[in-house]
């Protein structure tokens, strides 16, 4: 196996980065679109009562909007073969028209024959939101697995 | 009596089977803001981490669980990953099973390690989701 290029990528190639704006109606709209309905990710009142500072985003939403990174990048999101987060910090999401930005970077961290792990960082208001983010993607040629031809 | 290390290898029956709609992989994507074109036009791809939204299925059976007296509201969500064995399109139909592997209980708090299996109605592999979820016994001081 060759560690070092496919198709032109290296390890160290960086991705162009993807900023998302989080505000409370994208918690409402990822709450109704997931079916998660914990009421710390829209509920103040709730949100502190179980000792947090207000209302988060959805773990899964950060997560989910973090892979554009990688799926903007290969274009074909079904190369995506792993991906895996921790998740080291919650997003705040305030009650006004602007919410919280979040910008999502990714460089290739490792290669190893066509399979290609993209390290990702989040960073909202300053901070890291996300803790050893990573997606495996085979950049290989891929037999589909069905025909899905229209 | 709550949720403890006895419990890590409880295997709750398989969710009913799933079927991936066109509609809500867009509203699933307009949530993500992603424009990819394959998650639109007449045979659409799920975005990967739609899988949480199959997953979330199978939690619900932990959640209303009297047994292990857990709350939703008190849930945040510790780490997660996804191993694809095959994409979703619309129109597939899934069935979601969940494993306890492993219960951490803390002063105050429990850390579960649990499993969703995401396969075919023929078994056929599709998607493993394994996540970390902090539980609070009572609000934090």
């Amino acid at each position: 196996m060759k560690a070092t290029v496919v198709d032109g990528v290296e390890v160290g190639t960086t991705l162009p980065v993807v900023a998302v704006r989080f505000t409370r109606e994208r918690l409402v709209r990822y709450a109704g679109a997931s079916t998660d309905f914990n009421p710390i990710h829209y509920s103040e009142h709730f949100a502190k009562q179980v000792g947090l500072p207000g209302v988060i985003a959805h773990g899964m939403l950060t997560m989910g909007a973090a892979l554009r990174v990688v799926t903007n990048w290969v274009g074909d999101p079904s190369r995506v073969i792993s991906y895996a987060v921790r998740f080291t910090r919650p997003v705040l999401v305030p009650d006004d028209a602007d919410g919280v930005e979040v910008e999502f970077s990714g460089s290739v961290s490792a290669i190893d024959g066509s399979l290609v792990t993209v390290s990702i960082e989040a960073i909202s208001d300053g901070r890291k939101v996300l803790g050893a983010a990573r997606a495996e993607v085979d950049l290989g040629v891929r037999v589909p697995h069905r025909d899905r031809e229209p | 009596m709550p949720i403890t290390e006895a419990h890590a290898g409880r295997r709750y029956p398989p969710c009913d089977p799933y079927q991936v709609s066109a509609a809500k992989i867009t509203e699933f994507v307009t949530a993500l803001g992603d424009d990819n074109p394959r998650y639109r036009g007449e045979s659409p791809m799920a975005p990967p981490t739609f899988a949480a939204v199959i997953s979330a299925q199978a939690w619900d059976q932990l959640f209303s669980d009297p047994e292990l007296e857990l709350s939703l509201g008190r849930i945040v969500h510790g780490d997660q990953r996804f191993t694809f064995m095959r994409p979703l399109h619309a129109g597939d139909v899934v069935v979601a099973t969940v494993t306890i592997d492993k219960v951490r209980v803390r002063s105050g708090s429990e850390l579960i390690s649990a499993t969703v299996d995401i396969a075919s109605r023929d078994g056929e592999p599709v998607c493993t989701a394994q996540a970390t979820l902090a539980h609070s016994r009572k609000a934090a001081a």
